[in-house]
Formats: C-alpha cells, structure tokens, sequence
C-alpha cells in the first residue's frame, strides 16, 4: 500500500513538474512572439503546436499587455496556468521567423524541452541589424516617399536630413529607455521643425510636400495592419488593442507636429 | 493603345522603383529576414507600381482606396509562392511592403484640418471647408488602411492551410 501510494505520488509529482516547467517555457514562448509583433492567430498556432508535440492541450488568452496559458494532460486530471507579462522588445520579424520555425521542428522532430529552451534563448537574443544601416535606409525610404508624391529635390533634400536627425533621436531615446508616447511627440516636433525649414527660407516650390513627409516615417504602419489583420481573424480586442495603441502613436505625432506648427507660426493649406 | 504610351509605361516604372526603395526602409524597422527584406523590396515596387496603374490609366481612373487595395491584392498573390520558396510567413514580407502604401499624407492633412477647424474662432463658411476636408481625408485614411489590409489577408485566407505551414521545413507524411 505505501510502496504503491509513493509511486503514485512520484507519477503525480512527474507530470506536474513537466506540466510546470512546459507551461513556464509556452508563456515565455508568446510572450515573446506578441512582443516582436506576430499576428494573434499565429502566436495561438504556434503555442498550441509545441503543446501538442509533448502531449498537453494548451489554452491560451492573449493580450496587448499579457499573456495567460493553460497546459492540461490528456485525461483533464493535471493541468498548470501561468499568467506572464509581454516585455517591450520592439518589431522582429526574423525572431517572429525563426519562432514559428521552431515550433514546427518541435512538433516534427518531437524536440526535448532543453533543447527548446536553447533554442529560443538564441533565437531571442540574435542581435538586431546595426542601427546606422537601419538609419540610413529609413533617411533614404522617407526620402522617397517624399518623391512619390510629388515633391520637388529640395524638397527630399530636406525630408532626407529631417528623418535622419528624427529618427536619431528616437533610436537614442529608445536607448535611454523613455516611454514610446513621449520618443514620438519629441522625434515628431524636431523632424517637423526641420522640414518646414523649406517654408521659412522660401527653398523650392513644394515645401508642403517636404514638410507634410517629413515625419511620415513615425507612422506604425505594422501595428495598424496587425490590428486590421487580428479582427478579421476573429482575435477582436487583440486586434483593438493593437489599433488603439497605433492611434495613440498617430495623436503623438500630430502633437508634435502641432507645436512645432505653433513654434514656427506656420499657416499650412 | 495610344494609352501605353512610353511616358505612362515609364512613370509606373519609376513610381515602382521609389517605393521599393521606401518599402525597403520602412521594413528595416521591423528587423526582418535578409532574403524576405529583399522580397519585400520587390512587391513594395509592383504593389506601388500596380496602384499607380489602377489610378492613372485613363479608361480606369480607381480612388486611391480601391487602388490601394487592387496593388494589396497583387501583393498577397504573390507572397504565398515566395513564402513557400523561402519558407518563412507570408506576413514577415508581405506586411511590410504594403507600408509604402499606408496613407500618411492623408492622415496628416486630416489631422491639419481638424486643427484648422478648432481654431477658427467662429462657426463661417471657412469651417465648413475643414469639416469636409477632416472627413474626406480621413475616411479615405481609414478605407485605404482597411483596403490594403484585406487586399493582402484575402490570398492568406484562400491558401490557409498552406501560409500556417510554410515555416515547416519537414514535408507532411500521409496522415
């Protein structure tokens, strides 16, 4: 009797653990999958495929700030709930790859729980491109952008050095750790005070265009799309949320670009 | 076809090119994949390119919201074989050469005419204008946004099973 009870106890005690420390791996696994901005449904898909390939079901909630999971064995009698905050790590699309390529060779390749844990470590912290390519190429696409619609070379001369010295200024206040709302309102107002330079030195004949570009570069064009994407998919208040937090970024940006109107006293239109 | 002419076909081509150039910088934000930065490189310039086409060809003449959504189409099209090609999710590069076509500027003259508005100090046929330029700006925002954004899921939703596993590099054995 009591040789049979430690046994069960031991089986029990098994199965937990693993339930425990799988459950720890998923919530840290979509946590991270939310934060580098990866559609709700995937992140569901994915979580639940690396469930499935050590026999658990998963349930999961996702949310803008939080993601709650739960692992449940096959009969329904253990079953292990975690509820994790989503860290701020910005957009990352190869780690959004790599993650969902990671899933499917765990439930191909029935991966052991260490080895997914390695895994992801080095998936998670593969380091970004180097800032100043990311600098450059945004200075040039803004630029260009400024071209699409019309605006003369003057024009994207100024537009050029505005997203240059805005983004700058995000990537550095980023870096300092300050809150995404105010990084916006600030790198907004100074891209904007550089682009309206057309108007006040009367260069070239579209500085509208150069002033209206110039800190276009700031719209979360993923997050919208993400939004959009999460409602049709039916993940509705992920998708609200997402959108909400995209509009705040949009109101941040027309605040800076308001004082910087109000500094320069420019009349646009 | 005097339509074709050499001019039209060059304005596409030039149109395409920029917004390559623009889709790849607004995509290295988001830090993607070498190969798929290339790949969106590509279908930001024919998704732009295909916008353009739709707005500018006299016998069509589309708004920019129906263009917008003709070129997310395109893109969505052609993102499923790259995504099984590469495999990666069609979104990683589909989603960030969309991003040359985000309506910005109309986004910005809506939030211009709502400050506009609210500065006039009184109610006269001024305000009038900002109010019609507040919603006619913003509404093309909001219907271009919504446009692009089904132009580009609809080819993930008809090949769904598919855009859900190119990530697998194992091919699927008899189930």
């Amino acid at each position: 009797m009591r040789l049979n009870r430690k046994l069960i106890k031991s089986v029990f005690m098994d199965i937990h653990t693993q339930l425990k420390r799988v459950t720890m791996f998923l919530a840290d696994y979509a946590a991270t999958l939310m934060a580098v901005g990866t559609q709700t449904s995937r992140v569901a898909r994915n979580t639940g495929r690396i469930a499935e390939s050590f026999g658990f079901h998963s349930h999961i909630m996702l949310f803008s700030r939080n993601v709650i999971i739960t692992l449940q064995d096959d009969d329904g009698r253990h079953s292990y709930t975690r509820v994790q905050k989503i860290p701020s790590l910005g957009l990352n699309f190869a780690t959004n790859m790599n993650l969902s390529k990671l899933s499917w060779r765990a439930y191909d390749e029935h991966l052991q729980l260490e080895y997914l844990e390695a895994e992801f470590k080095e998936i998670r912290d593969k380091k970004r491109e180097s800032p100043w390519t990311v600098l450059i190429l945004v200075s040039f696409a803004n630029a260009c952008f400024c071209r699409l619609f019309n605006g003369d070379l003057v024009a994207v001369a100024t537009v050029w050095v505005a997203t240059f010295v805005g983004f700058y200024i995000r990537q550095q206040l980023t870096k300092l750790h300050w809150r995404q709302l105010a990084v916006f309102i600030v790198s907004s107002f100074v891209a904007s005070m550089i682009g309206s330079t057309g108007y006040l030195c009367h260069w070239g004949t579209t500085p509208d265009m150069a002033l209206g570009t110039s800190m276009l570069y700031l719209v979360p064009g993923v997050p919208l799309i993400n939004g959009i994407m999460d409602i049709i998919d039916g993940h509705v208040l992920a998708g609200m949320s997402r959108l909400i937090n995209a509009c705040m970024l949009i109101i941040c940006i027309a605040i800076g670009l308001s004082i910087a109107l109000f500094v320069t006293g420019i009349k646009v239109m | 076809m005097i339509m074709f002419t050499m001019k039209f076909i060059l304005a596409i081509v030039t149109d395409g090119l920029l917004a390559a150039v623009a889709g790849t910088g607004f995509a290295i934000i988001s830090n993607p994949p070498r190969k798929a930065l290339l790949i969106s490189a590509f279908l930001a310039c024919v998704g732009h390119g295909t916008r353009y086409f739709f707005m500018h060809f006299a016998l069509i003449q589309a708004n920019l919201a129906l263009a917008s959504t003709m070129g997310a189409l395109l893109i969505g099209f052609l993102a499923i074989p790259f995504a099984m090609y590469i495999k990666c999710p069609a979104e990683v590069f589909a989603f960030p050469s969309l991003l040359p076509m985000v309506p910005g500027l109309y986004a910005y003259r809506t939030v211009i005419a709502l400050m506009k508005m609210v500065q006039s100090p009184s109610v006269n046929v001024d305000t009038n204008q900002y109010v019609v330029q507040f919603f006619h700006n913003g509404m093309t925002t909001i219907l271009t946004m919504c446009g692009l954004v089904v132009g580009a899921v609809v080819p993930i939703f008809i090949f769904y099973k598919q855009s859900f596993s190119v990530t697998r590099t194992k091919r699927e054995e008899k189930k």
